[in-house]
């Protein structure tokens, strides 16, 4: 694919700018997280401490609508740790470019986010921790104040759609799995597949695990490597 | 009670989740076939996540409202503009459209 543009920056600097880009995304969902968490009866100083320690949009509303809605403990930590799951394979993938001893790589894959991790992408397999690790630290504090600000004041929910804030997230991986366009062999194709694959398991299965079972869609580079 | 504890292990699965893939497997470098599908999940999981973000589960937060600004970031994209001008001008026209429709 022919494009005439500078390769895209990797570091703390760019990490740090990219992360601005999706704290504007990531604040209305936290505030969201914490206004419906209010709503629901979630005491004040457990949502906020929920959102410290665990800082996954989609394992915490799944949480939270799985315990109000009467589920067992069990249940609603299996429903957050589904939609989580997708992190390991991201992990997998991000192993190879985090240094040092074990427990330090462990420490910087926690900075493993849906954008962060999209964003540290340097084609053939790399990725930057520096840029991955910018981009979280700046969304860590934004999410944890979108939360405080949600419990505090209870927006309507109308007000993300409003400002079209819900097109940062779909619209920051469209520009990133275009990227993978020019980096990785055959991603239209394997791109294709994950689309058809997520959205028919959509209808059927929770959102962690569709985006779970998108990754099988990689292994259509092997048939790839076969016929070569 | 509950709610402590479900937020305390969630928190800890949340990690283990995160840190698996690189306490375990550190830099050691992967088999050919293995390296290869690694290479290939960046495309997977962004397509994924992308569907995942524009439709919801069910189907049921799809806003084909949204689509006239993913193809702004579409073009722009093609056009060589970076990655904020893309997703401004792509906001911008989702505002526009829902403030016409």
């Amino acid at each position: 694919m022919s494009r005439s543009v500078t390769p895209p920056e990797f570091g703390w600097r760019p990490g740090l700018r990219t992360g601005v880009g999706l704290g504007l995304a990531v604040f209305p969902v936290a505030l969201s997280f914490g206004a419906l968490a209010t709503t629901l009866g979630w005491p004040p100083a457990a949502t906020i401490i929920c959102s410290v320690i665990v800082f996954s949009a989609g394992a915490q509303l799944a949480l939270l609508t799985t315990l109000t809605a009467g589920s067992t403990l069990f249940l609603a930590l299996g429903a957050a740790t589904l939609i989580n799951l997708r992190f390991l394979p991201m992990g997998i993938a991000v192993a190879g470019s985090l240094k040092g001893p074990a427990w330090k790589r462990a420490l910087g894959a926690q900075t493993i986010l849906d954008g962060s991790w999209a964003a540290a992408y340097q084609g053939a397999g790399r990725y930057d921790r520096l840029t991955m690790f910018g981009a979280s630290a700046v969304q860590w504090p934004v999410w944890i104040l979108g939360t405080v600000v949600g419990v505090v004041t209870a927006p309507p929910p109308t007000l993300v759609a409003s400002l079209g804030l819900d097109l940062v997230f779909p619209g920051f991986f469209l520009v990133l799995l275009l990227d993978t366009f020019r980096s990785t062999p055959r991603a239209p194709w394997i791109a294709g597949i994950a689309i058809l694959l997520t959205g028919g398991l959509l209808l059927v299965a929770p959102a962690g695990v569709a985006v779970l079972l998108s990754s099988l869609a990689a292994l259509v580079i092997l048939i790839d490597a076969e016929l070569a | 009670m509950t709610l402590w504890v479900a937020i305390g292990v969630l928190a800890v699965i949340n990690f283990a989740i995160k840190a698996a893939g690189p306490a375990l497997l550190g830099d050691r470098p992967l088999p050919p076939r293995v390296s290869l599908v690694v290479q290939s999940l960046a495309p997977a999981l962004l397509a994924g996540l992308l569907i995942v973000a524009l439709l919801g589960q069910g189907w049921r937060e799809f806003d084909w409202r949204l689509l006239p600004g993913l193809t702004v970031i579409g073009v722009l994209w093609l056009l060589g503009r970076s990655q904020i001008v893309c997703i401004v001008a792509g906001v911008l026209v989702t505002v526009a459209v829902r403030a016409l429709v």
